[in-house]
């Protein structure tokens, strides 16, 4: 969500260059070992060729590519949005786009944890548009739940009615201003107030934990109950609040102010390797579960798109 | 600055590398221990497809739970319009091969179409690999009886029409004879030993 065109390390939430204020001249030699280790791959990414008749950067290429992917749950609910299928609506639209918001949710906090390791900056404006397609998607499903559940109480009843829904929509409520405030005018006009209205995200991600539990609980299926139905005999990957522990753990360690300080110590002494070496594991894990939350958009989503919602 | 200052700073630093090798090593035993989940995932898959009452050996096209009720069923809903179809085009074939050429005719490219669509309604068929051998028997007995029927189709007098009768009798009872037999055999529940 916090993101501007024109990178500025003091404006983001939990942002590397922040923290590290120890010893004046160490910063002084870091900020100049990390500019100059960024410099390789940004400036490749600044580069621009020849396509057709005009002159496109790699960096654009590069973020069209990695951006595209966010728009597919909103795209996969398309036909059913067009037809106004009823029926694919409370059949899979929760899953579509409750997964497709929590997906963009993680790849927008993916952001600063790369800037802080690799150094790159290139990639940075893909955190605002992950960011708004995690609050249109967040959106989308809670107006398709309102309209098309069949949990009593009307319009507020469906989408607040049951406590994993209140902390859903609850979450709808705090994505409002910030997909509101999430540009360059707002960002002017709020001042020094616009950091902290960003740091909502964490509460956004904080309460999923919570909605996740609520829904899923904290065990997965043995024969025909529990959570992570999944005809494929995994259950355990399926359990979704499971993949949120495990794509969090590598997002949270990475904003521990220590292990930022660690991380900033052993870069600046030129051993980024160690970094890497490190947190590999926490980044596989982290590959490990979001893989199933991405298999979980395109099964459903598939479904979705030709109008078959899953029962799964 | 002060040596206080720069050891505080030290032991800051020691703090966070604590931190990230302990969550790191319990990421690596977690990954480890996922990687030796999903190599049961075969076995359990079978055994949540057999609970609920699923053929796994009837699941090649990744279908998540098929029953040999459901297949049969789907067979039915492919097969049984098509012998209808056929039956009638048949029946004003009868009808019109010794007096009205143009109309025997049509009746004939009428079957023609259809087996033709039954032919890529079969192709697509999810046909567990038990009854495979007999799955291609059957589209290929459909193809000679349409090539034939199209062959015939294409005479230009009674006389000629009615020469292909025979062969054209046979072509179709071959593929009515394969029909019935691949709907026996898939009402059958496949055994251990066809498993894929």
């Amino acid at each position: 969500m916090a993101t501007t065109r024109d990178y500025e390390p003091d404006l983001y939430p939990g942002d590397a260059s922040n923290t590290w204020n120890v010893e004046e001249e160490l910063t002084a030699g870091r900020e100049l070992q990390r500019r100059a280790a960024k410099s390789g791959v940004d400036e490749w990414m600044e580069v621009e060729f020849k396509f057709g008749g005009s002159r496109v950067k790699r960096k654009a290429v590069a973020l069209i590519l990695l951006g595209a992917p966010a728009a597919l749950p909103l795209f996969f609910m398309l036909p059913a949005l067009l037809t106004m299928n009823e029926n694919t609506f409370s059949g899979s639209v929760d899953d579509t786009l409750g997964t497709g918001a929590e997906m963009c949710l993680f790849l927008c906090l993916l952001i600063t944890p790369l800037v802080m390791i690799t150094g790159q900056r290139w990639f940075v404006p893909l955190r605002r548009w992950y960011g708004i397609m995690m609050a249109c998607c967040a959106i989308g499903d809670a107006l398709a739940a309102g309209l098309t559940d069949t949990f009593a109480g009307g319009f507020l009843g469906r989408v607040a009615g049951h406590s994993f829904e209140l902390v859903g929509f609850i979450m709808v409520m705090l994505v409002i201003p910030l997909l509101l405030t999430g540009n360059h005018w707002a960002q002017r006009k709020l001042g020094r107030y616009w950091k902290p209205l960003q740091r909502l995200t964490y509460v956004i991600w904080g309460l999923l934990a919570v909605h996740l539990m609520l829904l899923e609980g904290f065990k997965f299926q043995h024969g025909g109950n529990g959570s992570g139905f999944a005809g494929d005999g995994d259950p355990v990957f399926h359990q979704r609040f499971y993949q949120y522990s495990v794509c969090s753990l590598f997002l949270l360690t990475l904003r521990l102010p220590p292990v930022k300080r660690w991380i900033a110590a052993r870069q600046s002494e030129g051993r980024n390797w160690l970094v890497y070496l490190t947190i590999m594991p926490i980044f596989a894990l982290f590959v490990f579960g979001f893989t199933f939350i991405v298999s979980e958009e395109i099964f459903k989503g598939v479904d979705s798109f030709t109008e078959h919602p899953s029962n799964e | 600055m002060s040596e206080t200052y720069v050891r505080r700073g030290r032991e800051q630093t020691t703090a966070g590398g604590f931190i990230v090798v302990a969550i790191s090593a319990l990421a690596a035993v977690l990954v480890i221990a996922g990687l030796i989940y999903a190599a049961g995932t075969s076995e359990r898959h079978k055994q949540v497809l057999a609970a609920a009452g699923c053929e796994p050996n009837l699941s090649p096209s990744g279908l998540p739970c098929t029953t040999v009720q459901m297949l049969t069923s789907r067979y039915i809903k492919i097969s049984a319009p098509v012998t209808e179809q056929l039956n009638t085009d048949m029946a004003a074939y009868t009808a019109n091969e010794w007096h009205r050429l143009g109309a025997a005719k049509a009746a004939l490219t009428a079957e023609v179409t259809i087996e033709n669509s039954f032919e890529t309604s079969l192709a697509r068929f999810p046909f567990p690999p038990a009854v495979a051998p007999l799955a291609k028997a059957l589209i290929q007995a459909d193809q000679a009886s349409a090539k034939l029927t199209a062959e015939q189709a294409r005479s230009s007098s009674l006389t000629q029409l009615r020469s292909f009768n025979g062969r054209a009798k046979a072509a179709s009872a071959a593929v009515r004879t394969d029909m019935k037999l691949m709907r026996k055999a898939l009402e059958t529940r496949p055994t251990a030993s066809q498993e894929p």
